[in-house]
């Protein structure tokens, strides 16, 4: 019966694994795009900065001193600075003058400067993006604090000896204090679990997790939607093949398939962007429950939909929140509490946590275990989901 | 007598409010061609794929060798091969992998399989296409392929659901050959059909109609069951005199055969007689009349009318 049983499975195996095989045009796509995604994704998400926007510089006070200043902010990657016109009038128009930013160094700025009350300089963001915005104000108040900083010191070296003779005279304690007030306050880092800031370490699960949720949802709901549509379920159903094994049977090609892209986009990665993969064994049995919780979600709207058709709009459904909800790309920290609730439905969201636990941090198995538990009971309960709506095919 | 192998006892099936089989019972004797006839939609196929275990009963059972065909489907299936109405292989695979596709999902053992397969290739004449994909076979080839596949387990039992829909008159003739041959090797065959002249192929003749049965018995017996001849004539203008005959009250209906009027009354003599007397449609000419032998189509048209002044009600 066991025998029968496995002989019956590799049947439907090996007539599911022909139909992936005589689909040339589907199979050349399987193929090709997956290593494609992997080089496009990659360099899309290989730094992290923003680099090279536009910007405008308005110069109102023309001194030397603001002529040092843009010479220090001139050289910040951030942006990519033109001259505007001192006696411009509509410096809000951003979109008119083609920028995202707008610095002007306002008249009797060095003036102000030297009568001890500083003037602000005036800084105008394109604010549809917030995150662009906050990071180019961050970059321009690092510049300005570099500048300050170079004039502090060149002020120090410059005092008349006078001063330092008056200095000596206060107490140790005061002095001392005065010392620490000038110096600036530093922090030393210590980067852990990425050191070198490879922004292509973190994404990487984000990509496999993406391309095989795609191809494995996508494919594997087609295949008894399909089987239904071309009414060759019914002569299946009268075979004396049991629900399981036809279950199985289709999603074993699948299974070899994805498992082979896996290694794939390993490679590409491994090759292309030096990305290093730890704990070979973890990692596979990791991507190996990911896929299974896959496909049975694909089987489950296989079982669900009358055509194919309503196969591919279902997947797109299901897929269009779990690429956005599901942390491949962007920490889940950046969503609000109750959406979060949400993406630890996505068997994607467990997939990276636990990806990255292993081949980031070197995380020992207690720190993913939730996230292996997770996925095993989604491929359980989609497994039997779509035996139990095969069932319902039968009356 | 021995058992019968399909025995239907007041099978129903409703669809809410549809009945599309209603109060169903008769019994199949082993080696029998049993043909299911009636007009699309009166509840042939589901009757044949409530019998496949594909579709549950609502109401009565139906056994197979005296097992449930829903209760017990995983244990019957083995015991008959179904060809459903569409043809419904896999089109991207090659004749030789769907037959053993299909070997193995009916469990035939590896070492007897390609025996059968090359068996089956020669009875069903499609041994120079085994690889030939599905979805390049003629119509009629690829009827041929299914009843093939759905023979490799070498069931004792096959459903047909009308096998010969669509095809030309030499492949229907084909695949009725080929249920000739089956049913001399003892198989028992149960087909539908909505062709009243294939009627004629089968031992035994099932009317069904709006989900009932409406009789059950052998082509010769049903056809004797006509209690008078039936009268054909030879009118012009053809097309008004149907017309005008379907509203005379002496008649119960009038059918169009090859360009002559079949004319279905209880008293086809005294008609005669009082028409040879006196033709009453002046502008319809009579040319010539013949009495006739009840086909099927005749038989099955006063069923399904209930001309039930034509028929012996005998027992049934």
């Amino acid at each position: 019966m066991k025998r029968r049983s496995l002989e019956a499975i590799a049947s439907v195996a090996y007539k599911e694994f022909l139909h992936i095989y005589r689909d040339r045009r589907v199979l050349l796509l399987v193929l090709t795009l997956p290593p494609l995604f992997t080089l496009l994704f990659g360099h899309a998400f290989e730094t992290g900065e923003l680099t090279g926007i536009p910007s405008l510089l308005i110069d109102q006070d023309r001194t030397p001193r603001a002529q040092e200043f843009i010479d220090t902010i001139w050289k910040n990657k951030t942006f990519h600075w033109r001259r505007g016109s001192p006696d411009i009038r509509n410096v809000a128009d951003l979109l008119g003058q083609g920028v995202q930013a707008a610095l002007v160094i306002p008249k009797g700025w060095n003036e102000s400067l030297e009568n001890g009350d500083p003037k602000p300089l005036l800084l105008y963001l394109d604010n549809s993006d917030i995150n662009t915005a906050s990071a180019v104000e961050g970059s321009v108040r690092e510049s300005l604090g570099d500048f300050q900083l170079k004039q502090r010191d060149r002020m120090i070296e410059e005092l008349p000896e006078e001063v330092f003779e008056l200095g000596k005279q206060l107490p140790v304690q005061i002095r001392k204090r005065f010392v620490s007030m000038m110096e600036m306050w530093g922090v030393d880092r210590n980067l852990l679990y990425n050191p070198k800031s490879r922004v292509i370490d973190y994404v990487v699960p984000g990509i496999i997790g993406l391309i095989l949720q795609l191809l494995t949802v996508t494919l594997m709901a087609c295949t008894i939607a399909r089987e239904r549509e071309s009414g060759t379920l019914y002569q299946l159903m009268v075979t004396s093949l049991r629900r399981r094994e036809i279950v199985i049977g289709k999603m074993l090609p699948y299974l070899a398939v994805s498992a082979l892209l896996v290694l794939v986009i390993m490679l590409v990665s491994r090759l292309h962007f030096g990305v290093a993969f730890y704990e070979p064994f973890a990692l596979a049995l990791i991507c190996l429950l990911f896929l299974l919780c896959s496909l049975g979600l694909g089987l489950l709207i296989s079982a669900f939909s009358r055509t194919q058709t309503q196969a591919i709009q279902f997947s797109v459904f299901f897929l269009l929140p779990v690429f956005v909800l599901s942390g491949a790309f962007a920490p889940l920290e950046q969503l609000p509490q109750a959406v979060r609730y949400v993406s630890e439905i996505f068997p994607l969201t467990h997939f990276c946590r636990a990806f990255r636990f292993v081949n980031m941090y070197h995380a020992g198995p207690r720190f993913y275990a939730d996230d292996l538990v997770v996925l095993m009971v989604g491929a359980v309960i989609t497994f039997l989901g779509a035996a139990f709506l095969l069932k319902r095919i039968e009356q | 007598m021995s058992e019968p192998v399909i025995r239907l006892n007041h099978l129903s099936k409703s669809f809410g409010d549809v009945h599309a089989v209603q109060d169903l019972s008769l019994t199949i004797e082993p080696g029998t061609i049993f043909g299911f006839l009636g007009p699309n939609g009166a509840g042939k196929t589901t009757t044949m794929r409530m019998l496949c275990g594909l579709t549950h009963p609502t109401g009565g059972t139906a056994t197979i060798d005296g097992a449930d065909v829903w209760k017990d489907r995983q244990q019957v299936r083995t015991r008959f091969g179904y060809v459903p109405q569409r043809f419904s292989l896999y089109r991207d695979l090659t004749v030789l992998e769907n037959f053993r596709f299909f070997g193995g999902a009916y469990g035939v053992p590896r070492a007897r399989l390609e025996a059968r397969i090359d068996q089956l290739l020669g009875l069903i004449d499609l041994r120079e296409k085994r690889n030939t994909a599905a979805q390049s076979l003629s119509g009629g080839m690829r009827q041929l392929l299914a009843i093939g596949c759905a023979l490799v387990h070498d069931p004792a039992l096959l459903f047909f659901d009308e096998p010969t829909a669509g095809l030309d008159p030499v492949h229907r003739q084909q695949i009725w050959n080929l249920l000739y041959d089956l049913s001399h090797q003892g198989k028992t065959i149960f087909v539908t059909t909505h062709y009243m002249d294939e009627a004629e192929h089968c031992m035994e003749v099932g009317f069904i109609e709006n989900g009932r049965l409406l009789a059950k018995s052998s082509p010769r017996e049903l056809k004797s069951s006509f209690r008078s001849r039936l009268l054909e004539i030879d009118v012009e203008p053809l097309m008004p005199a149907l017309v005008r005959l379907r509203s005379l009250p002496e008649l119960l209906g009038v059918s169009l055969r090859s360009g002559s009027l079949r004319l279905y009354t209880a008293e086809p003599e005294q008609l005669l007689a009082k028409w040879r007397e006196r033709w009453p449609f002046q502008d319809l000419r009579l040319l010539g009349e013949r009495w006739v032998e009840p086909d099927m189509e005749d038989v099955f048209t006063a069923y399904s009318q209930g001309y039930d002044g034509i028929l012996k009600r005998g027992p049934s």
